[in-house]
């Protein structure tokens, strides 16, 4: 666990900062397991921080979200930095945004967390339902310390991890100002056995599978919006002219919606998992992430969000790069 | 209307014999997920539920509406659609989406009738089942509402443990209940029961909104920094919209192939920037802070002064789906302890 006196102690100087205009971290939310992002921009804001392991959310998308709106007559653009705090997958997005010029490394103070995974919603929620309070998370090397109004509740953290973090390869951020704790060692390998095993299935099967899952799509986007790297000016379901999505809501636009999606966070997508955990029509959309993931891994040996200095994926080309798949 | 009383192992056939008139719509599970769907089979039907995934709203006013259809070429031809009169049931409605359609039948009716919605809402009968296990961000005992309430539905099923209780709640719930005889007459004891399932439920409803005021103070609170705080974190995604029971926002579009086209028209979004974008490529609503406000001001203020009822059910969902845990309950609090 993460010291909660030492987070807020840095993150006050950072406040501090006439150069920063707020630290995005999280505070507690409004009922049950709820954690929400949380703008800091005072010692007071501070206060309301905190750093357990419901805190899922990847905030690398919020300097996405900035909107450039027009000036009124003499005033001056904001300039001020962004201080972001970040785990090991989210600060991998950075990377990748900062590889494609979508962010200047300049513009944001990083706070970095080793991280050692967090509460998969979906499992808590079924094991602890209807909590109407917030209810408190801590950790003790193998366990989860569950305070709901009952009492007490300790639970094997195996049980409860996001899958993305039983197969974490990278706990720690890649790219920080500020590390809060120590590094921590991880011996664990992306895995990619669903993958493999639905890999082998029948075609037909396959399709009827995901036929399934994108009928319940209801388009809201919110995987779009949710996601870091997902940050182009105009995005193409938005396009009118031409339009490469039609607006009705059926199986074959969702199709067509939800391989798109996926098919452009090729080679970029770090498996955080927002887009899936923000689908509220519940499509595992990880595991459409996740046959690109392997793919790229297989095709190219690249792991997106490592390295500041390389160039992404697909704006690099490699004399013996495999070109199998160009007819 | 007089109540009655349906016991339990009777609803299969019950369904069946109103299957000869209506088409049934009901919750049904999607791979765990519950929505309403056109039911074949009684079996299919899922009872033991919170409430639907996505509201019922969609069987009345689809996400995707054909409005007409033409041919393209020197001489365009138009096809109207043509209104099906076939008479439908939405079976095990909560009490709360129910009221939704009450209140959308201001829009869709008042100044002008929208023909798609009003056919299909006067050709299907409601049949509410009472909510018996309210979720952790249910308020609907807030906005005038309760898991129990018969006033919006056709007829209001009750689960009183062995049968259902049955109340009529109009001429439409009678012609539908009318054509079945499995029915008996309610007894004292069951309407006791009744009364015990639903102070049952309506303690099972933890949060609640204060309401008195919001309107008038929203008034004057419209450039007030909050809407910017508030906003901060949402991501301009169309869950709470596209969610929510009283959300009727709507684009409509011409698909074409080469020969052939429709005129569309499917859910809008306020949250989505495109929203109101103009053709001169100005935006009155540009940041975030407009729009969220404005999903706020919508409900609370606009809808109230227009048509005297707030344009929410307290059915929870807008909270339960937020990514980002931006909390209805949470905003109408802050609107009422920030000063005007």
């Amino acid at each position: 666990m993460v010291d909660q006196n030492k987070l807020r102690e840095e993150i006050n100087k950072i406040v501090a900062r006439d150069n920063v205009k707020y630290v995005i971290g999280w505070e507690k939310g409004t009922y049950g397991f709820q954690v929400t992002p949380l703008f800091a921009t005072c010692s007071e804001d501070v206060d309301k921080l905190i750093f357990n392991p419901l805190c899922i959310h990847n905030l690398a998308v919020f300097p996405m979200l900035g909107e450039k709106l027009p000036l009124r007559n003499g005033a001056k653009e904001d300039t001020r930095k962004i201080g972001l705090i970040v785990k090991g997958c989210d600060s991998r997005a950075i990377v990748q945004i900062i590889q494609e010029k979508g962010l200047d490394r300049d513009d944001l103070v990083i706070i970095g967390i080793p991280c050692t995974g967090v509460i998969d919603p979906k499992k808590i929620n079924e094991r602890f339902p209807n909590q109407t309070k917030t209810v408190d998370v801590e950790e003790d090397g193998k366990n989860f310390i569950i305070k709901t109004d009952e009492g007490k509740h300790k639970v094997p953290k195996e049980k409860f991890l996001m899958n993305k973090c039983k197969s974490c390869e990278f706990p720690n951020p890649i790219i920080y100002d500020v590390l809060i704790g120590k590094e921590i060692k991880s011996a664990k390998k992306p895995d990619y056995k669903e993958t493999t095993s639905f890999e082998k299935k029948k075609l037909e099967d396959k399709w009827d599978y995901w036929e399934k899952q994108f009928e319940r799509c209801i388009r809201c986007y919110a995987c779009r919006n949710v996601c870091p790297l997902c940050y182009c000016n105009e995005c193409m379901v938005d396009q009118l002219n031409p339009q490469w999505v039609r607006r009705s809501v059926n199986i074959s636009e969702n199709t067509a919606w939800n391989i798109m999606r996926a098919f452009h966070l090729a080679g970029r997508c770090v498996d955080c998992g927002e887009c899936e955990r923000a689908c509220p029509a519940g499509i595992p959309l990880t595991e459409l992430n996740k046959k690109l993931e392997k793919d790229v891994l297989e095709l190219f040996d690249y792991k997106p969000g490592i390295n500041v200095e390389e160039k992404p994926l697909l704006s690099m080309f490699k004399p013996d790069d495999p070109e199998d798949f160009i007819l | 209307m007089e109540d009655l009383t349906l016991p339990k192992n009777k609803l299969t056939e019950f369904i069946k014999k109103i299957q000869l008139d209506y088409t049934i719509f009901a919750p049904t599970s999607n791979d765990g997920i519950i929505l309403y769907k056109q039911i074949k089979n009684p079996s299919e039907i899922i009872l033991d539920f919170c409430n639907s995934r996505v509201p019922p709203k969609s069987l009345l006013f689809k996400q995707t509406e054909t409005m007409f259809r033409f041919k393209l070429g020197v001489k365009a031809e138009i096809s109207q659609i043509e209104f099906s009169n076939s008479k439908s049931v939405i079976f095990g409605i909560r009490p709360c989406d129910a009221k939704s359609f009450s209140i959308l039948d201001h829009v869709f009716e008042d100044d002008s009738i929208d023909p798609y919605y009003v056919t299909k809402r006067k050709n299907t009968t409601l049949i509410g089942l009472s909510c018996t296990q309210p979720g952790v961000n249910c308020f609907c005992t807030s906005m005038d509402g309760g898991p129990t309430n018969p006033d919006d539905v056709d007829i209001l099923f009750t689960n009183i443990g062995e049968k259902y209780f049955v109340e009529i709640n109009n001429e439409k719930g009678k012609n539908l209940i009318n054509k079945v005889s499995l029915f008996s007459k309610a007894t004292t004891d069951d309407k006791k029961k009744k009364q015990q399932v639903e102070e049952k439920s309506k303690g099972a409803i933890t949060r609640n909104m204060k309401t008195k005021g919001v309107k008038e103070k929203l008034d004057k609170i419209f450039e007030n920094e909050i809407w910017k705080k508030i906003s901060l974190k949402c991501l301009s995604c169309g869950i709470c919209t596209y969610q929510c029971p009283t959300c009727h926002c709507f684009d409509i579009q011409d698909e074409l192939t080469l020969t052939n086209g429709a005129r569309i028209r499917v859910w809008d979004t306020c949250m989505n920037p495109e929203y109101t974008l103009h053709a001169s490529g100005h935006n009155p609503r540009p940041a975030r802070m407009n729009r969220t406000r404005n999903r706020v001001y919508h409900k609370f203020n606009y809808y109230p002064k227009n048509y005297s009822v707030i344009a929410c059910v307290g059915c929870g969902r807008c909270i339960n789906d937020c990514p980002v845990n931006i909390d209805i309950i949470d905003i109408i609090d802050q609107v009422k302890e920030v000063k005007a």
